[in-house]
């Protein structure tokens, strides 16, 4: 089955990529797909990143229509947190998006667990596969992301950060870790009134540290404004490497390795161990390091 | 995840969607979030679908289930047209639940569509989410 599914993709059959995307997506052909090498025309991954509610769903349903008509495919890949007690997830980004239905654009819901990097687990190989299938751009959402929330750099051609007005002190601008990975910064919702204020804030303090001059543009996805400005920017920026050659891919795949290796019977009945009271955290850590015969930190 | 016990390894995946004019949102967003709590990932396409966008997102969202919602009294027009168009893409294997203000007398004339079951009013959550757990299409299996 998955032998059809795969000549599916390259057949450009949206239902297998859709069916070899869950696959992936629960960790099964991450194999096949690492060995595929690189895609013969790969994709502009572009990874839109910022808080909940900072407009993201928005911008990427506002960027569809501009990018058709430039003559781009693009695939959304679109995370929304999943609950790390029930395993189940509410993915509503789609219904901001609006439908499209022209087969030059493909939107995905994924599930990304909590307490990891505001990505979906594999989000490597289901970017890999999109890039298979030919996209031009593949555009990831990720969950609402904050400080340390930066594994996306390790997969993304270009790192876009929202930030919004009037979302607090001008301290905010320098504790977002984000700001570190951004290609680019968007001050989103600029229909508000402070809007200006906050780019200039932002601009501050990405001149106090340093480094290279990541562009500020303001944009309202409400009134249309900046749209086009961002996608000349989306356009013209040049590339990131990605693949994995930084400690964000690192510390992302030793995340995911360590995560199935708690899947082990051992490692859930020592959880239940200390649910139930019998042993203290430092204890389950200290055997779960055991168990998963990594190190002791 | 590990720590959720019992809890399946493939989610189930399910669309939840209106279609047309219909602004009656109140019920789907309760489906929607007993379904996240039981462990479903519910992909929440929301008001104003058309017939095409929602078996659109069905197939791209690789779902097992399509939920549909309707209090508008257009339940005997639209849920022949989405019917239709699942078929039409190939997506017999996607059971197809339908919820809101329906008719008794509606309820056989839906299920002999090819509808899997009709949840009206003061249903009881759990309820659907059973419903939803135990008949995970065959073609997902
Ligand atoms: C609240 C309400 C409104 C609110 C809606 C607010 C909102 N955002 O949802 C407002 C005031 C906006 C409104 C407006 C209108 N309404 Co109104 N409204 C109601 C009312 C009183 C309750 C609906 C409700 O929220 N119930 C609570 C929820 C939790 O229940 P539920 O939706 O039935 O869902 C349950 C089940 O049906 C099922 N379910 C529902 N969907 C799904 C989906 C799936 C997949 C599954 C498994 C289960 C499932 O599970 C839920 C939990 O048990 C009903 C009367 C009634 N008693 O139902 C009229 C009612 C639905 N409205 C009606 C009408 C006519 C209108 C208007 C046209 C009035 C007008 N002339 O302007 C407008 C239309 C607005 C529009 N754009 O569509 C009529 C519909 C008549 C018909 N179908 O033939 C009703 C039945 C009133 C009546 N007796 O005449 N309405
Ligand atoms: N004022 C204003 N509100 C916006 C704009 N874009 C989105 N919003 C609102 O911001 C909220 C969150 O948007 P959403 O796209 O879901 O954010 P996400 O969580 O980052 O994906 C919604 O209520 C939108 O209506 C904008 O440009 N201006
Ligand atoms: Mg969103």
């Amino acid at each position: 089955m998955p032998e059809s599914l795969w000549e599916g993709v390259r057949r450009r059959d949206r239902r297998a990529l859709a069916r070899l995307i869950s696959r992936a997506a629960r960790g099964q052909e991450i194999d096949t797909i690492r060995q595929l090498g690189p895609p013969q025309k790969p994709a502009r991954v572009i990874a839109i990143t910022g808080s909940g509610g900072v407009g993201k769903s928005s911008l990427i349903g506002k960027l569809i229509e501009p990018l058709r008509q430039r003559g781009r495919t693009v695939a959304i890949l679109a995370c929304d947190p999943e609950s790390p007690l029930t395993g189940g997830a509410l993915l509503g980004d789609r219904f901001r998006m609006g439908a499209a239905l022209d087969d030059g654009v493909y939107i995905r819901s994924l599930a990304a667990c909590s307490g990891r990097q505001a990505i979906a687990d594999h989000l490597d190989a289901v970017i890999r596969l999109c890039e298979e299938y030919g996209f031009d751009w593949i555009i990831v959402e990720t969950v609402g992301a904050g400080q340390g929330d930066t594994a996306v750099r390790a997969w993304a051609d270009l790192v876009v950060l929202l930030l919004q007005p009037e979302t607090g002190d001008e301290l905010q601008w320098e504790k977002a870790g984000v700001l570190e990975v951004a290609d680019l910064i968007v001050i989103h919702k600029a229909d508000l009134p402070g809007a200006d204020r906050a780019a200039q804030q932002v601009r501050a303090a990405l001149e106090l540290a340093g480094g290279t001059i990541v562009p500020v543009i303001l944009v309202s996805s409400r009134t249309g404004k900046g749209i086009a400005e961002l996608l000349d920017a989306l356009e013209s920026l040049p590339s990131k490497s990605r693949r994995g050659d930084d400690v964000h891919a690192f510390l992302n795949e030793a995340q995911q390795e360590l995560h199935r290796r708690l899947r082990d019977p051992a490692a859930t009945s020592l959880l239940a161990l200390w649910r139930s009271g019998r042993i203290d955290i430092h204890e389950a850590l200290r055997r779960l390091w055991e168990l998963t015969g990594s190190p002791q930190p | 995840m590990w720590y959720a016990e019992g809890m399946s390894e493939e989610p189930i995946r399910i669309v939840l969607a209106k279609v047309g004019l219909d602004g009656h949102d109140r019920g789907i967003k309760v489906v929607a979030r007993a379904l996240r709590d039981a462990g479903c990932h519910v992909i929440y396409a929301g008001l104003w679908q058309t017939v095409e966008s929602v078996v659109r997102t069905v197939a791209d969202e690789d779902a097992d289930w399509l939920g549909i919602s309707i209090l508008s009294g257009a339940h005997m027009t639209l849920v022949p047209q989405i019917m239709e168009a699942m078929r039409q893409a190939g997506l017999d294997h996607v059971g197809v639940i339908v919820g809101g203000i329906i008719p008794e007398a509606d309820v056989p004339k839906l299920l002999e569509m090819g509808v899997s079951r009709v949840f009206g009013p003061g249903t009881p959550m759990q309820q659907i989410v059973e419903f939803v757990k135990s008949r995970r299409s065959a073609a997902h299996a």
